[in-house]
């Protein structure tokens, strides 16, 4: 899920960048920093929406840096275990398939697809189900519901099922083309 | 640890900060992630350089799964979820699955029908029906 949420970080600035252009200088700085970055309590920072406040720096101790606590908002992702979401597979094999909703990675076990459906190998590796209906393969959109989350110090990755009701195939652009 | 351990959306146990924060449907992230990219565009010829593969990503999703396009569609939705005492993960949830029927809004939001919350099903028929019209009318 997106959330928009309100975060702190203190920024390290060299005086050089000191003068009228100080704010932007700030700005433009903490976006490098922390857009496209992901921490396993806030999820991914997708973008900075605006800076909340500015705080008063404070020279550190031994360096010319200056230290500016910024408060600012952003988009973040963050996947929660139990939650269903929509998202597109990516890669099938025998094993099951990857699929992704937006920055983050999720696999779906074999044993997680529904039993009547069996791997097919091929140029188009897929799951097919016995009377032909329906098939996961690249490209396919998929709901699916995240059963456990493992978190890197800069990735998410998720495990997920589509045995439950309600989940698997929405749409394959391939079979309707 | 014992926080990610508790951790399951369907009872919404998503963390404090997380419950109290401003979820966003992917419709929304659109509007947004679209408004930046555009400032990034009057700026510098090549934006698709400018931006992290995260954003990349996430805005090639939401324009995947957007089920509304219009900003005043989106404003719609979330009015008409609103009314019915939701929580802002729940309301999201909705807004971005658009189930057709009762039964499917409780497989994907179990925690309408805990304990101590008033959504009957028809109640939950209602608001689905008024999302389709939405929909439709866009």
């Amino acid at each position: 899920m997106f959330f928009h949420i309100v975060l702190e970080r203190n920024m390290q600035l060299h005086p050089r960048f000191f003068g009228r252009n100080l704010r932007e200088n700030l700005v433009s700085k903490l976006m490098k920093d922390v857009e496209g970055t992901c921490s396993g309590r806030h999820g991914f920072v997708v973008a900075i929406t605006g800076i909340e406040s500015v705080g008063k720096g404070l020279i550190r101790d031994g360096t010319a840096f200056v230290t500016f606590p910024v408060k600012y908002q952003c988009v973040v992702f963050r996947p929660f275990k139990g939650e269903i979401l929509e998202a597109v597979v990516t890669l099938v094999n025998k094993m099951g398939f990857f699929a992704e909703a937006g920055p983050v990675q999720i696999f779906v076990s074999k044993h997680l697809i529904p039993d009547d459906m069996e791997f097919q190998a091929g140029d188009m590796p897929n799951y097919t189900t016995s009377d032909g209906s329906v098939k996961i393969q690249k490209e396919c959109e998929v709901r699916l519901k995240i059963i456990g989350t493992r978190v890197d110090a800069t990735e998410i990755f998720c495990v997920g099922t589509i045995k439950d009701d309600f989940l698997g195939v929405i749409n394959d652009p391939a079979a309707a083309a | 640890m014992s926080g990610e351990e508790e951790e399951n959306a369907a009872e919404l146990k998503i963390g404090d900060e997380f419950l109290k924060a401003k979820c966003l449907m992917n419709c929304e992230v659109s509007l947004i992630l679209e408004h930046k990219y555009e400032q990034l565009q009057q700026v510098s010829e090549d934006p698709m350089n400018q931006v992290s593969q995260v954003f990349e990503k996430s805005l090639q999703y939401v324009k995947r799964f957007s089920r509304y396009k219009n900003p005043d569609a989106v404003r719609q939705v979330r009015e008409i979820l609103s009314r019915h005492q939701l929580t802002e993960f729940e309301l999201c949830v909705l807004g971005n699955l658009c189930p057709e029927t009762a039964e499917e809004a409780v497989a994907m939001v179990p925690s309408l029908k805990t304990k101590g919350r008033a959504h009957s099903d028809e109640a939950i028929e209602k608001m689905l029906n008024d999302l389709s019209l939405v929909k439709r009318f866009e």
